[in-house]
């Protein structure tokens, strides 16, 4: 398939079923912060939550339009009603959960502390008083340093490769984030990251709709999770998300998407997906 | 910053041209939109009776003192609280062109009051209508005048495109983000490329602003205090 023909494809695909009367829900998702979403180097979004954003409304047939939205702006986005489904990574926490509602949670995730590789720093070392870390603006792995070790100078970004970038130059001992993120950004500068230790934080991630849910999504995210399991569907793009480089799984998904989008297969894609993850 | 960061970035450069395409799109309907009210509102601040001129003034403060990240969040969020759906881009547009108009605004007036008022009395003494006048002796100088000054603000704002990124619009700066976010070392090399394309632009529009001014430029013609 030629180069963006699958994201007009798509398109095409969404505004023919708005015509066949399926609703269609908008999900709002920051599409930068791979595994969970990025964007190919074709182009194309892609990534676990956006997957199975597209899985889901297969099998509860409905349609989604994806918009790509800064992470801040998700939430108040939900709430003015200009998306119906936030599916960015969320951790589900009180604060949020005063003003939208979650779906049951879908993934578990600790906090990965990242040094430059060769610093011997385990995670009490590289979170010693004085030193200074950086994370990203509102995510839980912020708050968390700021709770737990209130002697740390934490350093606060727009996004996570600033992060990334402002510790390799060494304006910064440590970074926090998510595990899976992390592992990422070790894989992108071998033999200059490392991953100093593993915090067991077990924060969950939910979808998030507007409070009250007034257009009944949650029952259909929870019904199709439910359904991407049983057929193992579920377990296979996990596979085939987290551990790969992005350029595998980039080739692997152009090859197979359109049984999703096209073919409507989801177990189907799955399975292609994984294997030709695997090979 | 390596060698191969920067051959990797060379295929890419397509891509972040497809999003300052958006950019010149957002350039092109905020400035229209600013050019249009700025001058009425100019003209209302001018010659219009005192009330007018009072809610000229106000709408101009409002679009000058709010600053542009907050426009901008207020014209996405805003109308959608009244039941009306606005796009990232429509509302970008909005926000970004209203605010321009209130800066163009104080050029042309600029431009109007530096026209001597013994023209406009010898127009009207010829019998032409205050809006002849206007029209056809007034605006045509002012707008010429008002030009060197509109560079200034052409360029100011078509760096403020990149404000849209905030609320979502995926132009030039989404996307190099995008590619940032895929792989790190690209940061550097590709906000430089996107500086570059800016100087390029500012450049040019400028240069392209000169060359009308030059072409529109009536021999002879000369303001006098």
């Amino acid at each position: 398939m030629r180069r963006g023909a699958v994201l007009v494809l798509a398109a095409v695909l969404s505004v023919g079923a708005l015509a066949m009367g399926q609703p269609k829900y908008v999900v709002l998702c920051d599409i930068a912060w791979a595994p969970f979403e990025w964007v190919s180097a074709k182009g194309a979004y892609l990534g676990f939550d956006l997957d199975v954003m597209r899985a889901i409304a297969i099998v509860e047939g409905y349609e989604i339009e994806i918009r790509d939205t800064p992470f801040d702006s998700i939430i108040p986005s939900v709430i003015a009603g200009k998306g119906d489904i936030g599916a960015s990574g969320f951790t589900i926490n009180e604060e949020r959960a005063q003003v939208v509602d979650f779906s049951e949670p879908y993934w578990t995730s600790d906090q990965a502390v990242v040094t430059r590789a060769g610093a011997g720093l385990d995670v009490a070392g590289a979170l010693a008083a004085g030193h200074k870390v950086g994370a990203q603006r509102g995510t839980t792995g912020a708050g968390w340093v700021e709770e737990q070790y209130p002697d740390v100078t934490l350093v606060l970004y727009e996004t996570y490769p600033e992060a990334v970038l402002d510790l390799l130059a060494g304006r910064l001992d440590a970074v926090v984030q998510d595990v899976d993120p992390s592992k990422q950004a070790v894989a992108q500068y071998p033999g200059l990251l490392e991953i100093a230790g593993i915090i067991e934080t077990g924060e969950q991630f939910g979808f998030l709709v507007a409070k009250g849910d007034p257009k009944g999504i949650l029952p259909l995210l929870s019904s199709g999770m439910a359904k991407l399991k049983e057929s193992g569907a579920w377990d296979l793009l996990i596979s085939a998300y987290f551990g790969p480089a992005l350029e595998e799984i980039e080739a692997a998904w152009e090859a197979s998407i359109d049984i999703l989008l096209v073919e409507k297969d989801v177990l189907k894609f799955a399975q292609t997906f994984a294997a030709l993850v695997a090979e | 910053m390596t060698l191969e960061a920067w051959s990797q970035l060379w295929p890419k450069v397509p891509v972040l041209l497809q999003g300052l395409v958006v950019n010149l799109e957002l350039l092109a309907g905020l400035l229209s939109l600013g050019l249009v009210i700025g001058v009425v509102v100019a003209l209302v601040e001018v010659y219009a009776p005192r009330p007018f001129r009072a809610l000229a003034l106000a709408y101009e403060w409002f679009f000058r003192g709010v600053p542009e990240l907050v426009l901008l969040f207020l014209f996405y969020f805003g109308p959608s609280q009244f039941g009306v759906e606005i796009s990232a881009f429509l509302a970008a547009v909005l926000a970004l062109g209203f605010r321009s108009s209130a800066y163009q605004s104080q050029i042309f007036r600029g431009a109007i009051q530096t026209i001597s008022p013994g023209q406009s009395l010898a127009a009207r003494s010829l019998g032409m209508s205050r809006l002849g006048v206007i029209c056809h002796v007034i605006l045509p100088q002012a707008l010429r005048l008002s030009l060197a000054g509109w560079s200034n603000e052409f360029s100011s704002v078509l760096k403020d495109t990149t404000l849209a990124y905030g609320i979502g619009v995926v132009e030039v700066m989404r996307q190099a983000r995008y590619l940032t976010a895929r792989n790190f070392p690209l940061a550097l090399p590709a906000f430089i490329v996107v500086a570059l394309m800016f100087l390029i632009l500012t450049y040019a529009g400028n240069w392209g602003i000169g060359l009308l001014e030059r072409r529109l430029r009536v021999p002879g013609l000369e303001v006098r205090g």
